[in-house]
């Protein structure tokens, strides 16, 4: 049961994952292969808060909020001006960066060592150190972020995106300024997943960069391109099935450290086939 | 001054396997026009391939190498027919092809990494007695001084393949125009083929030489990838000799960067490097 819970807390957490990169990926149609970094920007700034500094969950979480905008501002402005595969190769090489800083910066970041010891948050009088709570909280961080993400989705400005999406040229000649469009729904999609990654810091209470490598950024992706790009709803079912999937490799018996490679084959396969067979994924609305 | 002279030693010593990594790929690039980016791992496969040769079953040295060598382009070859061709059948955007190669590139690390653990391993049997060359105060291995002659070696030979050969004014046809040359009577998607068998095989032979030099682990192809697109974008995507130029540069660049900060660093830096020219020279120094 309390092994349960875990798996349904984590696919909380990818599922939320998925949602806010959706909206750069799948509504606006930009390959963005970095979100592991602010979803590591959020974790780490919890983290360091919660460790070193006496304030509470939800002030970390509006800290890491407002360096993850901050940090996509800047690295937005240059990617904006590209697409396609440029654009990919960009944010690839942003998610390097952050890692070399989350590895090396050792006086804040405390390097590969990571950071021990986070506390689960407390307000409102209810404990969240219970693993029960805190799945409760984790969806209702989930429902939140899915609500944020139609009103989005389904606003005038979710529109233009996915004219974006389908011809940049044409909707620049409408009057829109597409570099401010391509700019905001990446700086909103990183706070989003800072949020995540503060969930994530205090859910597992310790943290190294390891987890927010390149690899991190095509598992998201991975769980996007299988639900279906442009559908919020099918972030969530590419989350439920990818986090379900390597459970089932369980059961086919494998020693542990193969059991992890085994899944990074499965992912490396899905996304091969779904590219062959079905690039519009389980519910898509929108292909690569 | 001697740390000066040793700085740029290092510099064409890094330089001259970003150019090797580079020139597979940018000959691949050429004819196909997509970010391959299961390249690296080709490279990894060389070099694992090589030890299974030589250290497993014992076999003679260069015989080793040769086997090796094809293999890695068997494997590119295989990439092709089973993955990348179908998808260019079914006008697949780039996007598509880059994910589905991401696809490749995540399942091959972790097959190797199954199949002969993640263990880090050395390919040359001892290293203290590696041949020491002194060139200007500096030293170089005899290792680091064949990477250096095999560049020059390939890039030679890759050029008079391109602009002496039928086979290579085909590859240049497809580069200007794919579906032209088909209308031509040439068969493209054998020679593009072909161009994955020679491309990986470099590669190969790059992994094995990396071997030679430090050692080989399974995410090795990761970091020689990267370096290789970088050096590629930087000199000028699809023209070889530009890839060249662009893996030199970089060399310097990173060694030269971290003359002053920590080694750890050097990614951050070749990442640095890589946003700046896609702000400033999106098109690389060679390509106008």
């Amino acid at each position: 049961m309390e092994y349960l819970i875990h798996l349904a807390i984590l696919f909380a957490i990818y599922a939320t994952l998925g949602l806010s990169l959706n909206l750069v990926v799948g509504y606006t149609g930009l390959l963005s292969v970095t979100h592991a970094a602010f979803y590591g920007v959020g974790a780490y700034a919890t983290a360091i808060l919660l460790t070193k500094t006496g304030v509470g969950f939800f002030t970390s979480v509006i800290f890491g909020i407002v360096i993850a905008i901050t940090i996509s501002f800047f690295i937005g402005v240059v990617l904006s001006k590209f697409k396609g595969d440029y654009y990919a190769l960009g944010t690839f090489g942003f998610n390097t960066i952050v890692f070399a800083v989350f590895l090396n910066w050792q006086n804040l970041t405390r390097g590969p060592l990571g950071i021990p010891g986070i506390s689960r948050p407390e307000f409102f009088g209810i404990d969240f150190t219970n693993n029960f709570t805190f799945l409760i909280l984790s969806l209702v961080f989930l429902s939140l972020l899915y609500f944020v993400s139609r009103f989005i989705a389904g606003s005038s400005f979710g529109r233009v995106l996915k004219a974006i999406r389908e011809d940049e040229t044409a909707i620049a000649v409408f009057g829109y300024h597409t570099l401010y469009f391509k700019l905001a729904i990446f700086v909103i999609s990183a706070a989003m997943a800072a949020v995540t990654g503060s969930l994530f810091a205090s859910y597992i209470t310790f943290i190294d960069p390891s987890g927010f490598r390149l690899m991190e950024s095509v598992f998201i992706l991975a769980i996007i391109v299988l639900g279906g790009l442009a559908n919020l709803r099918g972030s969530i079912l590419g989350a439920f099935f990818i986090i379900l999937l390597p459970e089932i490799l369980r059961f086919v018996g494998f020693p542990a450290d193969i059991a992890a490679q085994m899944r990074q084959v499965v992912y490396g396969m899905i996304l091969i086939l779904l590219m062959l067979y079905r690039p519009q994924g389980l519910v898509g609305e929108y292909k690569l | 001054m001697a740390i000066f002279l040793q700085l740029i030693l290092n510099s064409i010593i890094a330089g001259s396997v970003y150019a090797l990594v580079a020139l597979g790929f940018n000959f691949i690039y050429g004819a196909t026009k997509f970010f391959n980016l299961a390249h690296g791992v080709v490279a990894a496969i060389g070099g694992y391939a090589f030890f299974y040769f030589a250290r497993i079953l014992g076999l003679n040295i260069y015989l080793a190498v040769v086997l090796a060598i094809i293999f890695a382009g068997l494997i590119g070859y295989g990439l092709d027919k089973l993955i990348y061709l179908p998808l260019r059948k079914r006008k697949a955007s780039n996007m598509a092809l880059l994910v589905a190669s991401l696809g490749a590139m995540t399942a091959l690390q972790a097959i190797i990494a199954i199949l002969f653990t993640s263990q880090f391993r050395t390919l040359s049997q001892n290293i203290s007695t590696q041949k020491l060359f002194e060139v200007f105060g500096g030293v170089i291995t005899q290792t680091q001084l064949i990477i250096l002659l095999v560049t020059f070696l390939i890039l030679s030979a890759l050029a008079l393949l391109l602009y002496k050969t039928h086979f290579g004014r085909a590859i240049r046809a497809i580069s200007d125009d794919e579906e032209t040359t088909r209308i031509i009577g040439i068969n493209t998607n054998k020679i593009i083929g072909h161009v994955f068998f020679i491309g990986s095989a470099i590669a190969g032979l790059a992994g094995i030489l990396v071997g030679f030099d430090t050692g080989i682990e399974p995410t090795m192809g990761l970091n020689l990838l990267l370096k290789g697109v970088i050096a590629s974008i930087i000199g000028g995507v699809g023209n070889i000799c530009g890839g060249v130029l662009g893996g030199f540069f970089l060399g310097f660049v990173e060694n030269f960067g971290i003359w002053k900060i920590s080694g750890e660093w050097k990614d951050a830096i070749a990442f640095a490097l890589l946003i700046a020219f896609l702000i400033f020279r999106p098109r690389g120094i060679m390509n106008k």
